[in-house]
């Protein structure tokens, strides 16, 4: 059912009133001495421009939001005058902890000045000169079904949160619309990468499926944001790079390195959120951290799919360059657990048992 | 006028680099953090802020630097002459595939978000090096 307005303004006298004095130049302009609070918002590094961080100020600022968000659950924009009668949006992600990065503005920023079109800046004619044989060919194609189905669950996954976090935390909402957009945008080019020419997607591997529902189906913000940010995002930068690196061409090189970099800005934000969140909340540890078991878990079931590891054993000529890969990847992820306040992840995961497994 | 690899000099021409080319490096977009390039046993300080290069040094902490990207001298000779050679790094003498593969050129860091920061702005770094296709290197 659908919200509907407490009164029936075009019905409402008192309104219709109101019109009528205007119509006739009688303005009121009450709303024009009640007035939020002035500051002096300029760049403060021109190269820049206007940042976030230049007009957050005074009560405009994330500073002086509380711990837990009382005084406004309206749309009504952080500092704003708020009259009596704002209508509640519900929102549920009322506490900074649960959600706040102080990174995310700069972020944000980032995102947007490091954007790129797949349809004109990847150089897609140079896969026309592909040295690749048929078997690597596939075996890209392969991978970039995968990221395409990552691409579209990490999507879905800031989405499924944006709309219940408090306006108040407009810089980290502003970010999940941009992560939105970087993992569309993954989605785009790896689609395009897969049927470039007489392309074809490849397999649907379950095991990254299950992976996936279990990071969208997260039950709380923070364990999404652990689960996909985190972890799943630090194995995505890592392919990445091991993109780049097997490359036989200009347009794996280059979506690798993206892929790299926007994977990167998650894993930021990530491990910036929990961090912070861990100073402010240290018993939320045991809850993150039980739910990093069960999704590393599926860390495991992914990397360990023939639809995951035999491509990068193709691409890669051998085995052993996967499990070095794998080791090092695995070695960093950890490094961020710690990083993140969740403190030595080794013991408990399963990852390094699927390392050791592989590296033989 | 040729300049000396490895040298204070070079990574001078370098950072004069991304004032010319002000364009290449605003289509990558914002790099903004301190890393260190050690070519054998010499630390070079770089600082990149916005879409420029700010500042070059020799020398200095490397704990102050968001990470720092060693290798003994003949690599990264390899790879400025493969820059220069073929007018930007190979993918065998990219950073990444340095870095990457076998970690012949290491990625060193005091925390792992200083580190992150060269995934971040890998593509930014890597254009800096790529540079060297402007000049006229001397390696030494």
């Amino acid at each position: 059912m659908a919200y509907i307005a407490p009164k029936d303004y075009s019905q409402d006298p008192q309104i219709l009133a109101k019109v009528m004095k205007v119509m006739g130049g009688e303005l009121d302009l009450s709303w024009m001495r009640v007035r939020a609070g002035a500051i002096a918002a300029r760049p403060t590094k021109p190269g820049y421009g206007l940042t976030l961080d230049d007009i957050n100020q005074g009560s405009y600022g994330p500073d002086r939001i509380p711990e837990i968000v009382r005084h406004n659950f309206s749309m009504a924009p952080r500092g704003a005058v708020l009259p009596p009668g704002l209508p509640s949006l519900g929102y549920r992600l009322n506490r900074k902890s649960e959600v706040w990065s102080d990174l995310a503005a700069t972020l944000f920023e980032e995102g947007k000045s490091r954007r790129w079109a797949p349809a004109h800046d990847v150089p897609w004619s140079a896969l026309e000169a592909s040295e690749r044989g048929e078997s690597q060919q596939i075996a890209m194609r392969q991978l970039c079904t995968g990221f395409v189905s990552i691409g579209l669950v990490c999507a879905d996954v800031p989405a499924r949160w944006v709309w219940q976090m408090n306006q108040e935390f407009h810089e980290v909402k502003y970010l999940l619309c941009l992560q939105m957009i970087d993992a569309t945008r993954i989605a785009e080019a790896f689609r395009k990468r897969a049927l470039y020419g007489s392309g074809a997607l490849g397999v649907d591997s379950r095991e990254l499926g299950e992976l996936l529902k279990m990071v969208f189906d997260s039950g709380t913000y923070p364990c999404a944001s652990a689960s996909m940010n985190l972890t799943l995002f630090s194995w995505v930068q890592g392919l990445g790079r091991e993109i780049a690196a097997r490359a036989s061409n200009a347009v794996d090189l280059f979506l690798g390195t993206r892929l790299t970099q926007d994977a990167t800005r998650f894993v930021a934000y990530g491990v910036d959120h929990l961090k912070q969140l861990m100073r402010a909340r240290p018993a939320e540890a045991e809850s993150l951290n039980g739910h990093l078991d069960a999704i590393e878990n599926g860390v495991v079931g992914w990397l360990g799919a023939r639809e995951t590891l035999e491509p990068l054993v193709l691409l890669a000529g051998g085995l052993g360059p996967v499990a070095r890969f794998y080791a090092r990847q695995a070695d960093e992820y950890f490094e961020r657990c710690a990083a993140a306040g969740l403190g030595d992840r080794r013991g408990r995961s399963p990852i390094p048992k699927l390392v050791s497994l592989i590296g033989g | 006028m040729p300049v000396r690899f490895p040298s204070l000099e070079f990574f001078q021409a370098l950072q004069q680099r991304t004032k010319e080319g002000h364009d290449v490096f605003e289509k990558l977009g914002y790099c903004d953090t301190r890393f260190g390039a050690r070519i054998g046993d010499t630390l070079y300080r770089i600082t990149f802020e916005v879409y420029e290069c700010l500042e070059v040094g020799v020398g200095g902490d490397p704990a102050q630097l968001d990470f720092v990207l060693a290798a003994p001298a003949a690599l990264w000779k390899e790879m400025i002459a493969s820059i220069r050679k073929h007018g930007g790094a190979g993918i065998d003498q990219s950073l990444n595939t340095l870095t990457h593969l076998g970690e012949v050129m290491k990625v060193q860091y005091e925390d792992s978000e200083g580190h992150d920061k060269f995934y971040r702005y890998m593509a930014t770094i890597q254009e800096f090096f790529d540079q060297a296709r402007h000049l006229d290197v001397i390696v030494s």
